[in-house]
């Protein structure tokens, strides 16, 4: 089959791959239909999340038709078609028993790089470095699904792929991040990133009861997209001063929760940010805080910080002091998938949200590497290329 | 006299230096090191099972379930009402067998002593119930003769006792909690045969050891 593999740091490439095969009895093969780029991706293939490996499949964010079933799976049929959730749990551990999906105990198989890094390992994610596991991802003609059970769902008939594709991670993070704030009507919410995640955020944040909902991003035609079809306020952080913006937004007090949907690759203007380019080029930091930084700095005394861009290591220049002194609640992590994914596809179906339109640009798989360099550089308005093998 | 003065502190400054980094070592080198007894290396792990205590032992005694779940790297065969034959194969050791004899001594508690392994090696399991209805902990104590070169070699090479003792509890939780133990030796992949046999012994650093 054909499979859109890493090469090594910036370099992609579409190679004949093996088929996967049924390897254990909760296992499912799925024919991918629609494959979205994501922006951890970005993270994996410019190196900046470690353990990736030459030829590593990558993709995480996918929808498709079950073609195999394992003898133990019990929800599904071959021919069902379901949506995926990018993390990978067993279902049987405590984790997974509380609805804590992306810290399962069991789900990475290769644990003891990140339990050197975080004290403990993670749940593992398809397509996402062998730190994750080394699952093989979902930009490929077919996929193996461990836990098939507990991870595919059945999707609701008449949504289509290109919508039903984000139901796999960009919506289960977006709602997990405005969940964390701790909403309960009337709030003001800010978010940092207006790409796929972010403006799934704020729409989740909308559903939950804020009223005001302010993004940030620095590319024009993104916060268009957000302002048209969510309903948000802006601030563009290349024109305008953050922190001087929100307070004058939020009349002195500043948001009630500030959402980072940004990750270690953010952007911004002036000499800390030169500074942080510097260090983490230089390996003395392995990210880059900027936009967390801003959303501690902007949070109103008490308010929620809630960070579900992805961090993989250190960084520098934390403002610790400004958390605890402004008694900031911090809540982050991976998506808990398969608590979500549920509850979002009935929304889906209902019309409450539609995220088709992140998908900006659909392609084959073949065109896979274009669309990254599309992704990455923004360009065309991209926010999701979405491949189909 | 300034000369000698600069010469004086600089040597002060380096011996001071260097004990400060020479009890930090030895301290963490102690720290990491395993307790020693009477010539045995002593260590003990734990893993909790989010099972209780029946359950976990019912596990290991439903025959059909244990075989399924053990197919591909353990055989266990039962000798008599309280003693049991464990023949262990280790792909991640490039496909070493071990023996062990394991007794019952009571229900929750066992231990096991492997007879044909490269070095002597003598353990015991007790079963205890975790706080918070938690589970159980699994605590495993286990001594092996070995020396440091020894030892240091087989950290390096990923077969030492203590390594394996952590994976075994670790692949005992996951069987247990959800029936299998994940593998993505075998997943697709774009790497040529060589790319893939170094990608191996990679994951194989990745699986082995760590926290129980």
């Amino acid at each position: 089959m054909r499979a859109l593999c890493w090469e090594g740091v910036g370099k992609l490439a579409v190679r004949d791959v093996p088929e996967p095969r049924i390897r254990a009895e909760g296992d499912i093969i799925v024919r991918v239909r629609a494959s979205s780029v994501c922006g951890s991706d970005l993270h994996l293939i410019n190196g900046y999340l470690p353990a990736m490996r030459e030829g590593d499949i990558l993709g995480h964010e996918f929808m498709g038709e079950v073609v195999e079933t394992g003898p133990g799976v019990r929800r599904h049929r071959v021919g069902d078609r379901v949506v995926v959730g990018s993390v990978v749990a067993c279902g049987g551990c405590w984790y997974c028993r509380t609805e804590q999906y992306s810290l399962c105990d069991n789900s990475n198989p290769q644990p003891v790089f990140t339990e050197k890094l975080w004290g403990h390992a993670a749940a593992g994610i398809l397509g996402y470095s062998h730190a994750a596991g080394g699952y093989a991802g979902s930009h490929a003609e077919y996929i193996r699904v461990p836990f098939g059970d507990i991870g595919a769902f059945a999707v609701p008939e008449g949504v289509p792929d290109d919508s039903v594709v984000f139901a796999s991670d960009a919506m289960p993070t977006g709602w997990m991040a405005a969940d964390f704030c701790g909403l309960t009507g009337g709030e003001v919410v800010a978010v940092w990133g207006a790409g796929g995640v972010g403006q799934m955020a704020a729409r989740s944040a909308q559903l939950l009861g804020a009223e005001r909902v302010i993004m940030i991003d620095r590319f024009p035609d993104r916060l268009a997209t957000a302002a048209e079809r969510i309903g948000v306020e802006t601030i563009n952080y290349a024109e305008t001063d953050v922190l001087e913006a929100l307070r004058e937004l939020t009349a002195g007090r500043g948001p009630d929760a500030c959402i980072e949907a940004v990750g270690m690759e953010s952007h911004d203007v002036g000499p800390t940010y030169a500074y942080d380019r510097v260090k983490q080029a230089a390996r003395l930091q392995t990210d880059r805080p900027t936009s967390v930084r801003q959303a501690i700095m902007a949070c109103r005394k008490g308010g929620t910080v809630s960070i579900v861009g992805v961090y993989a290591g250190l960084v520098d220049k934390f403002p610790l002091g400004a958390a605890m002194n402004k008694a900031l609640v911090l809540r982050m992590g991976q998506m808990h998938a398969q608590r979500y994914i549920p509850m979002l596809l009935d929304r889906l179906a209902a019309g409450e949200i539609e995220p088709g339109y992140l998908a900006t640009h659909p392609l084959s798989l073949d065109e896979g590497v274009h669309g990254y360099e599309l992704f990455e550089k923004k360009e065309d308005g991209c926010l999701r290329s979405v491949l189909h093998p | 006299m300034t000369n000698n003065g600069t010469r004086w502190a600089l040597l002060g400054v380096t011996a001071a230096t260097a004990v400060g980094v020479g009890r930090a070592v030895a301290r963490r080198r102690h720290r990491h090191q395993p307790q020693r007894q009477d010539g045995w290396y002593v260590v003990r792990r734990a893993v909790t099972v989010d099972r209780p205590r029946d359950e976990v032992i019912g596990f290991w005694a439903d025959r059909e379930r244990r075989d399924r779940a053990l197919a591909g790297w353990a055989t266990l065969r039962q000798l008599d009402e309280r003693r049991w034959r464990c023949v262990a194969r280790d792909r991640a050791a490039g496909e070493t067998q071990w023996q062990a004899e394991i007794t019952v001594e009571e229900a929750g508690t066992l231990h096991w002593r492997v007879e044909d392994g490269p070095m002597p090696q003598l353990g015991r399991i007790e079963l205890a119930e975790a706080p918070q209805g938690r589970g159980t902990e699994i605590r495993a104590e286990m001594r092996y003769r070995s020396g440091p070169l020894r030892r240091l070699v087989g950290l390096v090479g990923g077969d030492e006792p203590d390594l394996a003792l952590r994976d075994a509890l670790r692949r005992a939780k996951a069987l247990v909690e959800c029936g299998q133990v994940l593998d993505t030796r075998d997943d697709p992949s774009g790497r040529s045969r060589a790319q893939e046999k170094r990608t191996d012994r990679m994951r194989e650093t990745l699986m082995t050891g760590g926290r129980a």
